[in-house]
């Protein structure tokens, strides 16, 4: 018999309303688990993706993150090997990095001068078995993330892909066996020629045993380094959905020797970005400020920048699901505030009499006071377990429902999960703070039983 | 000190106590001025018509409600001198109390119930269980120990509170018509092991009553009407 049993004596004293009341603050304590779970879901599976596409960090030549997209051979990594080798060779970087692999990002215009069409694109030249590499990063552990098998190899440097978009435009949906792609109004069909240069350009370009390759050909025309118009061969072997339209209707990704023949010629051959993940998030700082390090101390005019640098909507979804986040735990907090303060001030109301009797056999104020706070205690906790307990068996029942959703900028959908336990602190923060709460709801109503005169409680009937 | 004083030495000392109550503009006098003496170990009795003041002078001497004039002195001790904390953890140590309507505490046993003093002065486990059930024996409800309030009768339910009232060994027990909520035949009862408990514990009762019945057992009798004392007699030479 000591104040939590006694508590838990009377908390059942009327058992439905108590029930009731646990029930609310198990209410709020699911609602918060499981918009927190999908929250943590949602951020990791985007970060997922994004890490997987981009890395975590890009090395730069100084100036080109805000400068240079539009000039690549200006602010390229002419040594790059060398730096890639820096890297590798690092102890501190070495068990941090899972990729290293360059990348040169380009823009020209693509043509099937086969069909007379042609549209400006954005290319990035990469080294697909790294790509491939990078595309199945799962630090997470995430359930249900699907790849598809990589249309590029590394010895195919003619080999590439485009967005649908894009194949849409050069009339390419057909050979490319693209769905739903509508033609074009016979208007819009351009019948002009093509410019006779570019075409001839073009054509001493395509390789000579045309024949043994099925894949459709583009031709990609850009300026080199040194200003002249220069034209590779790409074949496309699939189009695939960018999930962001202007990226769709525009990308075009080839072997990295093959953006460099466009951009460089027979000239040095550069890359605009180094492209590194990690193989834990966590890392990035650590790995990021080693990088400046090295750079500084070989003199290298490099800066590396992150991800979500990279990604501005990255930070963006992040602040406006904390921020959903945080109205849904106050809403809820505030439930839980009045619904216990209601069950205790009901509760002191109807035990007025024995308030005065514990009083006069010489319980203190304070004694009072903690035994309606302890009431509170045990229905904050109680509530705040069955929430609990409640969101781990609704998490598993949706992490198993089948249900998915389309990330934005993602083109194919990923598992809806309830992610409980990826952030350490959601659960026992969720289930401390409701108890707190629940405990300082009963203040009110426990002052107001401590504080009650003693004869007027005992003639209270 | 608790020993010196029951055996000597007046246990509550009242003079020119004044209680009053004020509805609205309206000063009510419950207690107009009161000056007794209760000597140690006797059993006394307030008598005196409903509205009398027979509640409110208990509460007085109970130190549970302070005097708005005059001094109250219990155990040697001025309450008025007393904080509330002191106040309460001074009615733990010297005072006990049984209620017309027993007020036992729902939520405990009857063993619990009478423990619940012992719990307050801060005795350890063992020693609450064995002195609440010696207790609990010495008015007849050994085999009741378990039960719950609502599960006893009246009569039961108030030997369960003269058991809780005595069980800190306390030099003042103060009792309000102990018996008005019970048939008379247990209400007789209930006065019979009163007295029988307050002989035995040697401590002091004081109770209220209209009942002229009851008087027969009373070592002092104290008449009050309108806050007042009228009448203040000494049967016996207990002392
Ligand atoms: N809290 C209060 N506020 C105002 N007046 C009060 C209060 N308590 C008691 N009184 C008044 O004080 C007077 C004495 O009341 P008290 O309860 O002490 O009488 P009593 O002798 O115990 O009566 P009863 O035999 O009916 O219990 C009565 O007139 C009562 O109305
Ligand atoms: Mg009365």
């Amino acid at each position: 018999m000591n104040t939590l049993s006694l508590a838990f004596r009377n908390i059942f004293r009327n058992a439905r309303r108590s029930i009731m009341t646990m029930m609310a603050v198990g209410v709020g304590a699911l609602a918060i688990l499981m918009f927190g779970g999908f929250v943590s879901a949602i951020v990791l599976s985007f970060q997922t993706f994004i890490v997987q596409n981009t890395g975590h960090l890009h090395v730069y030549k100084r100036g080109y993150f805000d400068f240079g997209a539009g000039n690549p051979s200006a602010y390229g990594i002419a040594d790059y090997a060398k730096v890639m080798q820096a890297i590798a060779d690092d102890p501190v970087l070495k068990p941090m990095v899972a990729v290293a692999t360059p990348s040169l990002t380009l823009f020209g215009i693509a043509g099937n001068f086969a069909a007379n069409t042609s549209k400006t694109f954005f290319g990035t030249g990469l080294v697909p078995s790294d790509r491939e590499r990078m595309r199945r990063w799962n630090a997470y552990g995430l359930q249900g993330l699907t790849w598809r098998e990589s249309a590029m190899h590394d010895d195919d440097r003619d080999g590439g892909v485009i967005g649908l978009g894009l194949a849409r435009m050069l009339s390419l949906c057909a050979t490319l066996n693209v769905a739903n792609c509508p033609t074009p109004p016979a208007a819009e069909t351009s019948d002009k020629p093509v410019d006779q240069d570019i075409a001839a350009l073009a054509a001493a370009e395509a390789p000579q045993d045309n024949g043994a390759d099925p894949r459709p050909r583009i031709d990609l025309l850009a300026a080199t380094a040194g200003g002249a118009p220069n034209v590779v061969n790409l074949r496309v072997a699939r189009a695939e959905n960018q999930g962001i339209k202007e990226l769709d209707d525009a990308y075009v990704a080839m072997h990295l020797d093959l953006a460099q023949r466009l951009v460089f010629g027979r000239g040095e051959r550069k890359v605009t970005a180094l492209i590194l993940q990690l193989h834990r998030s966590g890392d990035l700082k650590a790995a990021q400020a080693r990088l400046e390090t090295i750079f500084r101390d070989r003199g290298l005019d490099l800066e590396v920048r992150d991800f979500s640098q990279l990604t501005p909507m990255y930070p963006q979804v992040i602040g406006m699901f904390g921020t959903i986040f945080g109205f849904i735990a106050v809403i809820m907090g505030v439930i839980v505030l009045f619904t216990i303060a209601n069950t205790m001030s009901m509760s002191v109301m109807e035990r007025i009499n024995e308030i005065g009797t514990l009083r006069a056999l010489g319980q203190r104020r304070s004694g009072v006071r903690r035994q309606f706070l302890a009431e509170g205690f045990l229905l904050g906790l109680f509530g705040a377990t069955l929430g609990v307990v409640a969101a781990i068996l609704a998490a598993q029942a949706m992490n198993h429902s089948g249900l998915s959703w389309t990330p934005p900028g993602n083109s194919a959908p990923v598992p809806l999960t309830i992610l409980l336990f990826q952030s350490r602190l959601l659960v026992p923060a969720a289930w401390i703070c409701l108890t707190v709460l629940a405990t300082l709801s009963t203040l009110f109503p426990a002052n107001k039983a401590a504080r009650m005169v003693v004869v007027d409680a005992l003639r209270h009937v | 000190m608790t020993d010196s004083v029951r055996n000597e030495g007046p246990v509550v000392r009242l003079d020119q106590v004044v209680k009053e109550y004020h509805m609205g503009t309206i000063v009510v006098p419950a207690v107009a001025g009161v000056s007794l003496t209760l000597q140690a170990a006797r059993f006394s009795v307030i008598v005196g018509p409903s509205g009398s003041g027979k509640t409110t002078l208990l509460n007085l001497i109970g130190c549970i409600d302070g005097a708005t004039r005059g001094t109250v002195e219990v155990c040697g001790t001025d309450i008025a001198t007393l904080n509330d904390d002191r106040l309460s953890d001074f009615r733990a140590r010297h005072i006990g109390f049984i209620f017309q309507n027993f007020n036992l505490i729902p939520v405990l046993s009857a063993i619990e119930n009478v423990e619940y003093p012992l719990l307050l002065a801060g005795i350890a486990k063992r020693e609450r269980r064995a002195r609440a059930m010696a207790l609990l024996d010495a008015v007849g409800l050994a085999d009741q120990a378990r039960r719950r309030p609502n599960e006893m009768s009246g009569g039961q339910r108030q030997r369960v509170a003269i058991a809780r009232a005595l069980v800190a060994e306390p030099d003042l027990v103060l009792a309000d018509e102990p018996t008005a909520n019970l048939d008379s035949r247990t209400g007789a009862a209930i006065i019979e092991l009163m007295h029988a408990m307050q002989a035995r514990a040697r401590t002091s009762f004081v109770f209220s009553t209209h009942d002229p019945a009851v008087m027969e057992h009373a070592d002092s009798i104290f008449a009050i009407r309108d806050g007042l004392l009228v009448e203040s007699r000494e049967i016996g030479g207990r002392a």
